[in-house]
């Protein structure tokens, strides 16, 4: 067992290789009463093109598959529901999809190990027909339905949309009505057998456990399965121009004000592990200098009325792609935007801000352990990155106000700079009571 | 006066005279979270300046005058989070400031960061920034006024809440709790400086106040803050007022360019957090709709598909129960026959086994794990205070595990439809697609 420490905030994660190639993490949090873990697998909205194991030439699957397979994998064999299982142990589960992954999680207070057993097993036991996957059409139809009149799902989405022209992290995770329509149960045992393999994933426990016991039942029941080795995953990605697809995108909703969100595409995005923390990291503290709550840009918007406190700029990526997106409600979506970018490159970054927002990172950090979902998040995120999330304080440390500077450089690119705006559309609503 | 019965388990503390403070010593958590209320009765004479005030109080103080030295000294704080917000239990508007600290025994040097704290949330509750007439900087106040009013506006962008509110407004007709926390846009533009100020004075002097701590620390250190520090002989908590039914199957219709419909139902159930037989009512809006393995789930969107999400829940303090789901606007009327089927079948007692245990089960896995979330605890703690007691914890645990079928009978032919509020289309809808300006 591999245990990874950080001796500033007193940290440790307990980290094993099974034969299979799973990777079991443990975080411990004596004294809590809950067992939260997770399940994961590094396949998200994003993997639609790829090489099924076996075969020779790569596939292009259905917009959302990887979501209505999260779904689809609550179902049982005779019948049932997954759900049920949990609820019998008096704990609850749940997953979700974004991008780059796919999360199973439970939540128990006594029956942890047996729990496990259950989220082991699900996941690993696909069953599909047609008559299941054509019932859960209706269900993720009103999901997808559901995210529509959503105004900051589609703000971004759409901005998404503008700013890649190829890569496939500008459609929406969830897919359309009509991309689920198409999805087969062949298909989806094609997407199981290559991605739910079990070197493509990773295991989470975070409680107050024994990390060598989490750990010899995950492999008392993962050699069970006996699971073949399974070479590399061979992913498909367009390569992606540095241009956006269009500069501007909008869309009318029944909101009370504009909504405002701009991005700028991250075209310099390469590498895993290290490397990329380091620059996610700059990144961020950037944004945070930039227009973080105690910035003097942050303040002058604020004075103006032209943002409010729910306004926020932000970075995130995966290793094939990055966004950085800053924006809100305002009143003025075009003062707002030309006031960014006329700012945005010249405002002086200082040394001083550096090393106060290095303290709040170190505190919010410290911050994530005590809360096993964030934590979770944050772990898997990283972990499929080649990310060792304990390294991320001494890189913090180690960030220089020249690095700062020099992603700011290569970040604000005009070239790849887009805008989303939802307006209000006047609502002839009519009441009959 | 005291009020023992109001003290949560892991909790020490007292609440006498309209003064309290409560902590939960503990070593679970790496952080210290305070919080502290004031709390009113919503009346719509002073509700707009309740939900305005924090938003002055985060503003700026004598040490920290503006936005930015507070967030600044938050950042050099290793970023505690900071919150001055307005809240609603019943009839009852609770102003707060919360601060969210790391244990100084877990950063370098090992600062004092409960100090730090607490001195910094005195600040912003004792010394907020003044202007030179010695009431709150007009500049805040135009401008917070400006922002309040526009977050009121933008309830419609979350159609799930906005539909929820709704329903809540229908049926108070025009009682207090059907207010909005948030306050009324008419009476906002009204507020002035002075006005405000002489509210904070009011509020500040008079409305009762308690302060809740969680982490690891001495209780004293709060107990000699609060009994040192704060005005002894305040105003004493009111009772709230349940909901008596004022309608009965009352349908409100209302058309918006939406792409999916929203139904709620309100109910009347006559039992609040403080009845002998709330349990047997969780039970039963646990049973009927509060986990995926309930009726309402198990009915509406898995064997119908009509629904992603179908719930019950309750208000303990107002003795309501809502239903809730996002649903297809041509579905309306076979999703209102399958509620209207469950809530038979539980009057009936046509309850298994499986459904009481699982019910169980949930309830002690949601009750016990929120022991591990600070805020949750305060909130817990509050509630019951608010409240005026009520079994939570481990009791609350044993109360649910003896409640019968028959008990859940019992609560069911009290419950009683009040209102249907349905969000439906307009048919103006663009179908989520976008136009592009290039």
């Amino acid at each position: 067992m591999n245990e990874m420490t950080n001796e500033v905030i007193e940290e440790t994660l307990y980290l094993n290789q099974l034969s299979s190639g799973l990777t079991v993490a443990v975080a411990r949090r004596p004294g809590f009463k809950k067992v939260f873990a997770t399940f994961a697998t590094h396949y998200g909205s994003i993997d639609n093109t790829f090489v099924i194991p076996g075969t020779e030439e790569p596939v292009t699957v259905p917009d959302g598959i990887a979501h209505f397979l999260e779904h689809k994998m609550f179902e049982k064999e005779g019948g049932g529901d997954v759900f049920n299982d949990f609820a019998a142990l008096g704990a609850s589960s749940n997953a979700y999809t974004d991008y780059t992954s796919t999360t199973f999680l439970f939540s128990s207070i006594e029956r942890a190990a047996e729990s496990l057993e259950i989220l082991l097993d699900f996941v690993q036991r696909p069953y599909f027909t047609e008559a299941n996957v054509d019932k859960e059409k209706g269900i993720i139809e009103q999901e997808i339905r559901m995210y529509l009149d959503m105004p900051l799902d589609r703000l971004h989405s759409n901005l998404m949309g503008a700013l890649y022209q190829k890569h496939p992290v500008r459609l929406d995770i969830a897919g359309s009505v009509e991309s689920i329509r198409t999805i087969t149960p062949e298909l989806l045992y094609q997407c199981y057998q290559t991605f739910y393999h079990p070197s493509n994933m990773v295991v989470l426990v975070v409680g107050d456990v024994d990390p060598e016991s989490i750990w010899r039942q995950v492999e008392r029941n993962q050699d069970r399965k006996g699971f073949a080795l399974q070479p590399p995953i061979s992913r498909v990605f367009p390569s992606e121009p540095s241009a956006v697809r269009v500069p501007r995108v909008e869309q009318k909703m029944p909101v009370s004000a504009p909504l405002f969100l701009m991005g700028y595409k991250d075209t310099q995005i390469s590498g895993s592990g290290e490397e990329l923390l380091r620059r996610e990291i700059a990144i961020g503290l950037m944004w945070q200098m930039l227009l973080g709550r105690g910035s003097p840009l942050y303040a002058e918007l604020y004075q103006s009325g032209l943002i409010n406190d729910r306004f926020h700029a932000r970075y995130s990526g995966g290793t094939t792609f990055g966004v950085s997106t800053l924006g809100g409600e305002t009143l003025d979506p075009c003062r707002l935007e030309s006031w960014l970018v006329e700012r945005l490159p010249v405002q002086e970054l200082s040394r001083e801000d550096l090393a106060r927002l290095k303290k709040k990172e170190m505190g919010e950090m410290i911050g994530l352990f005590q809360s096993p979902e964030d934590l979770a998040y944050a772990f898997n995120n990283m972990f499929f990155r080649g990310i060792d999330l304990l390294k991320y304080i001494d890189v913090l440390s180690s960030i220089t106000l020249d690095e700062i500077q020099q992603v700011r450089d290569t970040q604000l690119q005009e070239q790849s700079r887009a805008v989303s705006l939802i307006l209000p559309v006047v609502s002839n609503g009519s009441k009959e009571d | 006066m005291q009020h023992p019965i109001e003290t949560e388990a892991g909790f020490v503390g007292q609440f006498h005279d309209g003064l309290g403070w409560y902590v939960y010593p503990t070593h679970r958590f790496k952080s210290i979270t305070l919080q502290a209320f004031w709390v009113n009765d919503m009346d719509p004479a002073t509700v707009s300046f309740g939900a305005l005030l924090p938003h002055i109080l985060k503003r700026g103080t004598v040490s920290w005058p503006n936005f930015t030295a507070i967030h600044q000294q938050l950042e050099s704080l290793y970023g505690a989070t900071f919150r001055a917000d307005v809240g609603k239990i019943g009839d009852k508007q609770l102003i707060s400031v919360s601060l969210e600290i790391i244990h100084g025994q877990y950063l370098p040097g090992k600062p004092d960061t409960l100090k730090a704290g607490l001195e910094f949330l005195d600040e912003v509750i004792n010394r907020p920034r003044l202007n030179i007439d010695g009431v709150f900087e007009r500049e805040y106040v135009t401008q917070e006024k400006e922002l309040l009013t526009r977050q009121i506006h933008a309830l419609i962008n979350d159609k799930g809440q906005y539909a929820l509110y709704r329903l809540i407004e229908t049926m108070a007709k025009g009682r207090s709790f059907g207010l909005r926390k948030l306050g009324r846009v008419e009476d906002l533009a009204k507020v002035t400086p002075e006005a405000l100020y002489g509210y904070y004075q009011t509020v500040h002097r008079n409305s009762p106040f308690v302060l809740i701590a969680v982490g690891d620390m001495d209780p004293d250190v709060i107990a000699s803050y609060v009994t040192g520090n704060w005005n002894g002989s305040r105003r004493e908590l009111v009772k709230i007022q349940p909901y008596t039914p004022l309608n009965r199957d009352h349908e409100v219709i209302e058309k918006q360019p939406v792409q999916q419909g929203k139904v709620n139902l309100g109910y009347s159930t006559r039992r609040t957090f403080a009845s002998a037989d709330y349990p047997a009512l969780m039970m039963y809006a646990g049973v009927l709709g509060g986990f995926a393995h309930s009726k309402l789930f198990v009915n509406v969107r898995e064997k119908e598909s009509l629904a992603y999400y179908a719930y019950a829940r309750l208000d303990a303090a107002l003795a309501l129960m809502i239903i809730g789901a996002g649903i297809e606007f041509d579905d309306y009327p076979a999703v209102k026959r399958i509620i209207g089927e469950q809530l038979e079948a539980m009057r009936q007692g046509d309850i298994d086994d499986q459904e009481m245990r699982f019910t169980e089960e949930a309830f002690r896995n949601d009750i016990l794990s929120e022991e591990d979330v600070p805020t949750q605890l305060i909130g817990r703690q509050m509630e019951k205070l608010v409240l005026g007691g009520g079994l939570s914890g481990e009791a609350l645990i044993r109360a649910l595990e003896s409640v019968t079928v028959r008990e859940i009978q019992r609560v069911a032919e009290d419950i009683t439809l009040d209102t249907i509020y349905f969000l439906t289309t307009d048919h103006s809808a663009t179908g989520g697609g976008e136009a592009q300006h290039e």
